[in-house]
């Protein structure tokens, strides 16, 4: 019922006030398995000051979620201009991975524009709840519930934009790129919307011209850091079905991000 | 029932006698039978208005329930142990004065002080939650759980939005989170104060009010949580901008 911003992907919601008081640190307490159990790698470092870090299960199907907020300013600019204005970049998409004890790993976005990260998609899907709002109330249609409701809209949006990027991997390959990455590629998307968004407020018609530039960017956009995906993870490289693939991921952003730019109190369409 | 039991001395403020069982004294009279009390509160004796009569008439029922009585009747207090109760508002942890001080630090735009915010309290932001959905109701809009909800969804958002942040070292916990959002939320209390004044057909006057208090909001929130906190000193940027989205969500409840 209550809006719901910042949505946290498995991320567990911290069990109220985490002060360890006189218990001593609750993480070495008796209930310490099932605490490493329940929270996992980032119980520690989400409820307060420990340093250590704890290995569990759940790193293994979230790859550590810390790795996509080491961003700075200049980073975020960076990014959104590459997002937005993809076309522009004139530098390489590929990922700069350097050897980390043995296994190859990639640097982390404040030395690799190409890096995903999870600070913009976060905040712009914010910025999108917030705009979407906003034109409510321009249109005289402001409730809570009814930014309630464009929030959920906005997930299952997102939701849309990492099922079709997984399917792409999974029928080009194995699909094995981390699903962190997916979820911080499927939200760039916000971030052109936002500018759609903020367009439609500023002047009704600009809408009609920022849509369709909006979705073909975001389309360039994801083919090109997909192609690179695929190109890490897929072994056999099959050209025409490849670029089927691609043609059609950078297709359906049309559809899609209409459909999410259509703000409307009926939040299905 | 042979043993002898100590009975405490007694101070009334009337001048009473000690431990007489006077009848008009009655419900003054500490109880016949009553058990030495526990070492802890020596000084207190266990004696109640309402159990007084009762136990005395039921004077032959002894150390089983003497217990239990005593230990329920410690809570009614007595008139000699008045005094040393704590005053109601220390006991709920509310602290009116720091309170008023917190509230008067957010209100100078221009330099916030920090050192106030250091032991953080919950019980300004209730007040200052309750103030705006007063104002709200005020303007004809029933928002007591929306604003409560997004409250608390807003605090956790900032709150793991900075830890992420801020790495290894990052040490927000959640109750001093909530209790900064809460307090700077002032400047949003005051937007729908005088928007209750703002004529009807003026929406522009209501956007330009609501950014300028916004931006006030935003810059006490993201000073304060940066200065309290270690690890953010190089995003204020990043961090800022999210407190910007939280009190523009707030705004626009008031606006609209």
């Amino acid at each position: 019922m209550y809006n719901n911003m910042g949505p946290q992907p498995g991320m567990p919601r911290p069990p109220g006030n985490p002060q360890p008081g006189p218990f001593g640190n609750p993480f070495t307490g008796a209930g310490s398995g099932f605490i490493r159990g329940g929270l996992g790698a980032y119980g520690e470092r989400i409820l307060g000051s420990s340093s250590e870090y704890v290995q569990s299960n759940i790193s293994r199907y979230f790859s550590d979620p810390q790795y996509y907020f080491q961003v700075n300013d200049q980073y975020v600019r960076n990014k959104l201009k590459v997002v937005l204005f993809p076309f522009l970049h004139r530098g390489h998409w590929t990922r700069i991975s350097e050897p980390v004890g043995g296994r190859l790993s990639y640097k982390p976005p404040i030395y690799d524009i190409n890096a995903p990260d999870l600070y913009i998609p976060f905040m712009a899907f914010g910025t999108y709840v917030v705009l979407a709002g906003l034109s409510l109330g321009l249109n005289g249609k402001f409730t809570p519930e009814a930014l309630n409701w464009l929030f959920v809209k906005g997930l299952v949006g997102w939701f849309l934009q990492v099922m079709l990027l997984k399917v792409t991997l999974l029928s080009l390959g194995s699909g094995e790129a981390p699903l962190l990455d997916i979820v911080a590629y499927g939200g760039y998307a916000f971030a052109g919307l936002c500018l759609a968004g903020f367009s439609k407020i500023m002047w009704g018609y600009s809408y009609y011209a920022l849509m369709p530039w909006t979705c073909l960017c975001t389309g360039i956009f994801l083919v090109k850091t997909m192609k690179r995906v695929l190109f890490a993870e897929v072994r056999s490289y099959d050209s025409s079905k490849h670029h089927y693939l691609l043609l059609f991921l950078a297709l359906v952003q049309f559809p899609l991000l209409i459909w999410l730019g259509n703000i409307s109190v009926n939040w299905l369409f | 029932m042979t043993k002898d039991f100590a009975v405490p001395p007694v101070v009334f403020p009337t001048g009473g006698s000690s431990g007489g069982a006077n009848v008009q004294q009655r419900r003054f009279a500490p109880i016949p039978f009553q058990q030495p009390p526990p070492s802890s509160s020596s000084q207190i004796p266990f004696l109640s208005f309402n159990m007084g009569s009762a136990a005395a008439s039921s004077a032959t029922q002894a150390g089983p329930f003497g217990g239990t009585i005593s230990s329920s009747s410690s809570f009614g207090g007595g008139s000699p142990s008045f005094e040393d109760e704590e005053p109601l508002l220390d006991e709920l942890g509310i602290h009116p004065d720091q309170i008023w001080k917190k509230t008067r630090s957010i209100l100078n735009p221009f330099r916030i002080n920090q050192t106030v915010h250091k032991d953080s309290d919950l019980s300004g932001p209730i007040f200052l939650y309750l103030a705006l959905c007063l104002f709200q109701l005020l303007a004809g809009k029933i928002q007591f759980g929306v604003i409560l909800g997004w409250i608390v969804v807003s605090s956790i958002f900032l709150y793991v939005v900075f830890n992420m942040l801020a790495g290894r070292n990052g040490n927000l916990n959640l109750h001093t989170c909530t209790s900064l959002v809460g307090y700077c939320l002032l400047p949003v209390v005051v937007l729908s104060a005088v928007s209750l004044f703002v004529p009807q057909g003026a929406g522009v006057v209501k956007y330009v009010l609501a950014g300028v208090f916004v931006l006030w909001s935003t810059r006490a929130c993201s000073t304060l949580v940066v200065s309290l906190a270690d690890g953010g000193e190089e995003h204020r940027g990043l961090i800022a901008y999210a407190c910007f989205l939280i009190y523009t969500l707030f705004s626009l409840l008031v606006i609209f």
